[in-house]
């Protein structure tokens, strides 16, 4: 069993690899972006699935975190010029890591207020947060200001991406799959219960919104380091929204319906280009359908996996 | 606040005079309670006299105005809910209070959490002590379900389970904790009269098996008259008596609050 979830997880890595070198020599630029923007919606979902999902909080601030990893990362690769090896695939791989480490950091910070806070309230509390980050990067020049933070390195490819993915995926599921998981779990289905069986409640919804931020980060970076520029207008409150409707729409708690929320809500404006401004009201209007249609998420609760083996046995 | 950790008989759980008010109304007034290990106490009283009320004072939900509280001698005045859990006295809700989107197996193992042994970093890598202590979460949880009759529902949503069974699922995930006390808040409430019997011989049972102190809410006077060894009863927040089932089913005074006077 371990043998063979390593050699699956080998085997993945190395299909990216191989696949990177596919799409850029065979696939055209404008497809390529987007798969990749797909890549980085399914971290923030699915990171975001931590908060909103797994431990029942309400984050509306996803955009602020995402947005500290891409500052901070990119100003380790930009502004403050530390050493040529920042300019290199390893420099930016560990300037992005710093990133979701900062995000990490921010994230402890909005943790805080959800001990007192619940539901729309903490939503607005991190609406906030995430409109206060923006406007720190609108109004400190070191970072650009509203001209925004140009000649980022160009490092984050298809490959560095959906490497992410995977390991975000992976390490996500391991952790909703152990005891800790069930402690994050426990919260969201009831905070009185968790709590008289010993959970540290107040611990856990931090620690959700620790990881789930860090990943954030992570995706912030990829982001930034992909763009090779970033101004505050790529992390306004619409961003958040957005992360919100990926994890909504594919089924809160799931996190394979968090990478297809990620990858629906991303690549649905692209595929109704054809219909030109009727687009914003046609994707809008998808998604009311899928509401109604599948009200708690294509998924549910469940993961892919687990709704397969479902109809299998019935 | 009177403190009574210094107290040299410890090996039992002790409640000295816990008053809450809420407002004015005093909700707990005075409550005395102990409890040796291993003994079966009933708490009972009508409507509105306080009874969910201590347990909530007892596991920390309230702080009480005055009073102390020791297990083991050791104060646990004060004490978080989980903290409470840690120091070993678990409980069960009036109105079931279960992870109702988990498993039956996972609402057990959640308990086993505050003991869990590996760390995020066996949790990210599935080192082999994740994989050990895990499979050990999984038996013993598996054992403690069978003994509460629930074991071929253990991967069904605990919401899916029937009224009764999610009664006993309460139970055996308090149970989880490993207790030294456990408090079950009206347990038999909704049963039919053959469930009632049925899960007070089991609580019987698990006071053996478990080496556990028990304190038992319930409504049904007759119910714990059979399987309690001392009986508490409350009216508008105050003990009116306290004693032997036999002792308390000639009381004039809980017979006048639960039937009037005549």
């Amino acid at each position: 069993m371990k043998i063979i979830q390593k050699s699956i997880l080998l085997i993945i890595a190395l299909a990216i690899f191989g696949l990177n070198y596919f799409l850029e020599d065979n696939v055209d630029g404008y497809v390529l972006r987007v798969i990749i923007n797909c890549g980085i919606g399914m971290i923030l979902a699915m990171s975001l699935n931590l908060i909103n999902g797994c431990a029942g909080q309400f984050s509306l601030g996803h955009a602020g975190f995402m947005g500290v990893g891409a500052y901070a990362s990119a100003l380790i690769t930009t502004v403050l010029t530390l050493s040529p090896f920042f300019k290199t695939d390893l420099g930016v791989g560990c300037a992005i890591l710093t990133g979701g480490l900062a995000a990490a950091v921010a994230g402890y910070l909005v943790g805080l207020p959800s001990l007192r806070l619940r539901g729309d309230y903490l939503a607005i509390v991190t609406l906030g947060f995430g409109e206060i980050i923006r406007i720190c990067f609108l109004n400190f020049e070191q970072v650009g200001g509203a001209r925004g933070l140009p000649g980022i390195p160009r490092v984050a490819n298809f490959f560095w991406v959906y490497l992410w993915v995977v390991v975000t995926f992976v390490a996500l599921l391991r952790l909703l799959r152990s005891s800790y998981g069930r402690a994050i779990l426990s919260v969201r289905e009831n905070e009185i219960a968790a709590e008289s069986m010993g959970i540290n409640i107040a611990h856990y919804k931090i620690v959700a919104f620790v990881i789930s931020s860090f990943f954030a980060g992570i995706a912030g970076g990829l982001f930034a380091h992909f763009q090779s520029f970033i101004d505050p207008n790529s992390f306004v409150f619409n961003k958040s929204v957005e992360v919100v409707i990926m994890v909504v729409i594919g089924g809160m708690g799931s996190l394979s319906g968090a990478m297809l929320g990620g990858i629906i809500v991303t690549l649905l404006p692209e595929l109704l280009r054809a219909f030109d401004n009727y687009r914003m009201v046609i994707f809008p209007l998808i998604l009311i359908i899928l509401m109604l249609v599948r009200p708690r998420g294509i998924f549910g609760h469940k993961e892919i996996w687990e709704l397969f083996r479902k109809k299998a046995s019935s | 606040m009177t403190n009574i950790s210094s107290d040299t008989t410890n090996h039992d759980f002790k409640v000295e005079s816990l008053s809450i008010a809420f407002g004015g109304l005093k909700a707990v007034n005075r409550f005395t309670l102990s409890l040796q290990p291993m003994e079966l106490q009933g708490l009972i009283g009508p409507n509105g006299a306080g009874k969910t009320t201590i347990f909530n004072l007892i596991t920390g939900v309230y702080l009480p105005d005055s009073g102390a509280m020791t297990l083991n001698g050791k104060s646990l005045l004060g004490f978080k809910p989980h903290q409470i859990a840690k120091a070993g006295i678990a409980r069960t809700f009036q109105n079931i209070r279960l992870f109702s989107e988990m498993t039956v197996i996972e609402n057990v193992m959640v308990s086993y959490h505050m003991r869990v042994e590996y760390r995020y970093v066996d949790v990210l890598l599935r080192t082999a002590r994740y994989y050990r202590i895990e499979n050990q979460f999984r038996e013993r949880a598996c054992a403690l379900l069978e003994i509460m009759g629930l074991e071929n529902r253990k991967n069904d949503k605990a919401k899916s389970l029937p009224y009764g069974d999610q009664r006993r699922l309460e139970i055996a995930r308090a149970l989880a904790t490993n207790p030294k006390v456990l408090l079950l808040d009206e347990p038999a409430a909704g049963l039919n009269t053959q469930e009632k019997v049925a899960l007070m011989a089991t609580i019987a049972e698990i006071r053996n098996k478990f080496k556990t102190a028990v304190l038992l809410i319930e409504h049904d006077m007759k119910l714990v008259m059979g399987i309690c060894e001392k009986i508490t009863v409350l009216d508008h927040g105050e003990i009116i008596a306290s004693g032997t089932p036999r002792e308390i089913q000639n009381n004039p005074k809980v017979i006048e609050a639960y039937l009037g006077v005549g």
